[in-house]
């Protein structure tokens, strides 16, 4: 069984049985983002899971997804509640959504996952000032064992496709 | 479809609590007793009335084998359930189907956690230590584990989709602080302004302190008897209408994948409890709207149809919500301002609501005389409450309802 991973004062476990996320996570360590597709409809979902959410077949493959994406809502966290985040507050947690498979199979779905808005180091965390809705990201990653790293978000150069939006100061 | 229902065929019977303090000083299994008892005797029942027992917890509490025979209640049913918000109104649920398959006759329900003394919400203290691993992995890396973090992207999207603002939904916390100063009990008496919440320090944006309920340590206690049974009881009978439990959004543990995200489970719950019970939210005269945060409460009540999608920050912001409004909502003062029970003090308000016997600071309150005299330190029964409703939350994705009748 792998070593537990300690970050932020946390202890993260992938056993050697976690079917969902151990493979992910080895695959970002690679520095890939990788999701998985049902090999009966085609469809990609997120987080890993062991049956298709729409046609619940239990064939699937690794697929590999760009990184790229749009800041689809967000928190800003002031009092943090885990120790080892309270000398980062105030920090951004975003709900990225992917360019692929955007709107379907329904037009409000989509692939979206949970990180931190980071500086392009991937570690470091972004400005709060600069996490907004409709911002464009692109993913890093966080090294964090040598059989793990963290899926996170950095700012990218792209023009927003559309409106820019964060909660008046 | 038709919707099944038992429409009236239940009634709550007896309500009971605790202190709501921030420091029992004593044992979940201590304030269990102390609830349940009450509740038994405001039904006018005997220990041996009772034959069923639920309650619900997230390991900070103590089950009903323990709970049943301190007060020397023998059990023909009994089930300790995992879970926080939204599991009182699927309790009622479970004790209805437990009566009506005649596993036992009389059900209490009950909540009891010292939420501010012992285990508080959110995985701080004890709760902060444990390994992250599985759907965990998910969030809790970065930096989001509490209630609040976990719930802030689905409030931050309706103010972008909407234009929702933090004024607006404040007023949430001005009303139920205003309710507050008429209930003896509240652990929070003092009324706010809309300035006072947005003024106060951030959480977790776009939530501001004042935003968030106030944990606490509380039991309380719901008896669920047949009409038929709840006829020769000493209290008015408080007749179930309608209920639906933990009805839920696809993909309930990452709801963030299905949109859209500002939509919240009472979008599918409406239809089971409205059905049920064969009215229309204009028919409701009071609401109790799990109040976690100013916001469940704007969600909840939109969504389930008492405004239009997208109208609930103008709709808790115009008055109707507040005591000498059209439709009061928790008139107790709610989690934000009584007490926080998972839910639980909603529902033992609107039975006193319905009862006319609320517990306000009216001279002849325990007569159940009322002035319905609104201002500060007076009267909080709202006149002629014939409906009520209570819309429960356990989180966007799962959410609970039930409608009672006097």
């Amino acid at each position: 069984m792998p070593q537990p991973v300690t970050y932020r004062g946390m202890t993260l476990i992938v056993p050697d049985n976690d079917s969902e996320w151990k493979e992910y996570f080895a695959h970002a360590r690679q520095h890939r983002l990788m999701l998985r597709a049902c090999k009966a409809c085609g469809l990609m979902r997120y987080p890993p899971t062991h049956a298709c959410p729409w046609c619940m077949d239990l064939g699937w493959t690794w697929k590999e997804v760009s990184g790229r994406g749009t800041i689809y809502s967000y928190e800003v966290v002031h009092h943090a509640i885990q120790p080892g985040f309270k000398d980062a507050t105030p920090y951004g947690v975003v709900l990225v959504e992917l360019d692929e498979q955007r709107g379907q199979p329904t037009a409000d779905e989509g692939l979206r996952i949970i990180g931190n808005l980071v500086k392009p180091d991937g570690v470091s965390f972004e400005d709060d000032t600069q996490v907004a809705i409709g911002k464009r990201v692109r993913v890093v990653f966080q090294d964090l064992a040598e059989h793990m790293a963290l899926v996170q978000f950095a700012l990218s150069d792209e023009a927003p496709p559309g409106r820019v939006w964060r909660l008046p100061e | 479809m038709a919707t099944k229902t038992l429409r009236d065929k239940y009634c709550i019977v007896g309500v009971g609590e605790t202190e709501y303090s921030r420091g029992s000083g004593r044992t979940t299994r201590a304030m269990a007793v102390e609830a349940v008892r009450k509740a038994i005797l405001d039904a006018g029942l005997r220990a041996s009335d009772v034959d069923g027992m639920l309650d619900y917890q997230g390991g900070d509490s103590t089950f009903a084998p323990h709970v049943a025979p301190d007060l020397g209640i023998r059990l023909n049913f009994y089930m300790d359930v995992v879970g926080g918000g939204s599991s009182t109104e699927a309790l009622v649920g479970l004790a209805m189907g437990a009566i009506e398959t005649g596993m036992c006759n009389t059900v209490a329900i009950y909540r009891s956690m010292n939420g501010y003394s012992e285990f508080r919400i959110g995985g701080t203290g004890a709760r902060a230590a444990q390994p992250v691993r599985g759907m965990d992995l998910a969030q809790v890396p970065f930096g989001m584990r509490s209630a609040g973090q976990t719930f802030a992207f689905t409030f931050m999207r309706h103010m972008h989709e909407y234009g929702t603002t933090s004024e607006q939904v404040a007023h949430v916390k001005v009303a139920h602080s205003k309710h507050a100063s008429q209930n003896p009990k509240a652990v929070q008496k003092e009324r706010v302004t809309v300035q006072d919440v947005v003024g106060s320090r951030w959480i977790v944006k776009p939530l501001h302190l004042l935003d968030c309920c106030l944990e606490t340590d509380n039991a309380t206690c719901l008896i669920v008897t047949s009409a038929e049974r709840a006829r020769d009881l000493r209290a008015r009978p408080i007749y179930i209408m309608g209920v639906a439990g933990r009805v839920s959004k696809p993909r309930v543990d990452f709801h963030w994948a299905h949109g859209p995200i500002s939509r919240v489970a009472g979008y599918y719950a409406k239809d089971i409890v409205f059905g049920q019970a064969g009215i229309r939210p204009e028919d409701v005269h009071v609401t109790g709207s799990y109040d976690a945060f100013t916001f469940t409460t704007m969600l909840q009540l939109e969504e389930y149809g008492f405004c239009k999608k997208g109208e609930g920050g103008a709709y808790v912001s115009s008055g109707i919500i507040e005591l000498g409004g059209k439709r009061p909502n928790n008139t107790s003062g709610g989690h934000l301002c009584e007490g926080y029970t998972h839910g639980m003090s909603m529902v033992i308000e609107n039975v006193r609501q319905l009862r006319g016997t609320v517990d306000d600071t009216c001279p002849g309150a325990a007569e159940g005389k009322h002035t319905h005299d609104y201002s500060v330190g007076k009267c909080r029964q709202v006149k002629d409450a014939e409906i009520t409703m209570n819309l429960g939350w356990a989180m966007p994705a799962t959410g609970s309802a039930l409608i009672m009748r006097r």
